[in-house]
């Protein structure tokens, strides 16, 4: 159920990001160790919510963080967002 | 193609209302605590003794998660105190913009209290800020003592643990001492408060602890109006 409510929050947070007429192909996000997060399963939800989101098709990549080195290991970062068009052009 | 940088949280719409809310309480001077824990560890019925504690003249409110039923708001109502129960139809958590709908103008003027009990979990609650001044873990004998290691977000970010049901202590192969050392160890400016909602054992303590973080944070509000 979390994995579902994040990956729920983080394509209303592409939504956010889209200017009028882009197209959003790939979303990257950063999640930490300590996010109680399992990559599988939010890959699973993000899979099964981006269908019905008007977002497909969108990719998502996630990068795993172990905490130290400046990093606390709780992210819940949206790292980036890819466009199909350069923005603002 | 271009690809641009965002760097922001997924639940940076979740922050913004949060930080809304915690402006609208700090501007009233309202104190608003988090209570997170497993199902089953005793949050309600310590909120139930603190409202029964509470002086009556208290401006407190409460509002009480759950996935289904509206048990625990029945149960709290019984105090005096307006309560409202949100059921989230599913989600673990609540979140920011369920705490804003539910507030809505339903609050007393002058609110000095504002105790917000989660939905039973210790994982998911930890990533959605409420706008809280705290959060408030509770941890109770008949778990285990590693519970903070097993789930250290929750009892990193919780300013307070409170060790509940402490009466059942000589029934339970349960050990306080590791359970606080666990607790530090994920956390060492942690606080630790051992209740037990039968005996009363430990209320006081908690009743002062939640007055003085009170007192703190009207005190603040007033010196902020008066600027």
């Amino acid at each position: 159920m979390h994995e579902m409510g994040i990956a729920n929050s983080v394509l209303e947070a592409v939504r956010r990001e889209m200017g009028e007429g882009e197209r959003a192909s790939r979303v990257g996000l950063r999640i930490g160790e300590f996010a109680a997060l399992d990559p599988d399963s939010l890959r699973f939800c993000f899979e099964a919510a981006v269908k019905s989101s008007g977002l497909a098709p969108l990719a998502l990549d996630i990068e795993w963080c172990r905490a130290g080195q400046g990093r606390r290991g709780d992210e819940l970062q949206l790292a980036y967002v890819e466009f199909d068009e350069v923005r603002g052009i | 193609m271009s690809r641009v940088a965002i760097e922001k949280s997924i639940l940076s719409e979740n922050n913004r209302i949060a930080a809304e809310l915690r402006e609208a309480l700090t501007a009233t001077g309202a104190l608003a605590l988090n209570f997170i824990s497993s199902p089953g560890s005793g949050k309600t019925m310590l909120l139930e003794k603190t409202l029964e504690l509470l002086p009556a003249h208290t401006r407190a409110a409460v509002l009480t998660g759950d996935i289904q039923t509206d048990n625990d708001a029945r149960r709290l109502m019984r105090y005096g105190f307006p309560v409202r129960q949100i059921c989230t139809g599913g989600a673990c958590h609540l979140d920011a913009a369920m705490v804003e709908k539910n507030l809505g103008n339903w609050l007393p003027r002058g609110l000095q209290l504002l105790l917000i009990e989660n939905v039973g979990n210790l994982v998911c609650p930890t990533s959605y800020d409420l706008g809280e001044d705290a959060k408030v873990v509770i941890l109770s004998v008949t778990e285990g003592e590693d519970k903070p290691l097993k789930y250290p977000g929750i009892f990193r970010k919780a300013e307070l643990m409170i060790l509940n049901k402490i009466d059942l202590l000589p029934h339970v192969p349960f050990q306080p001492e590791m359970a606080r050392q666990n607790a530090r160890a994920i956390n060492p400016a942690i606080e630790i408060i051992e209740t037990s909602c039968i005996t009363g054992a430990g209320l006081g303590q908690w009743m002062r602890w939640l007055e003085a973080r009170a007192a703190k944070k009207a005190t603040a509000a007033l010196a902020a109006a008066s600027r």
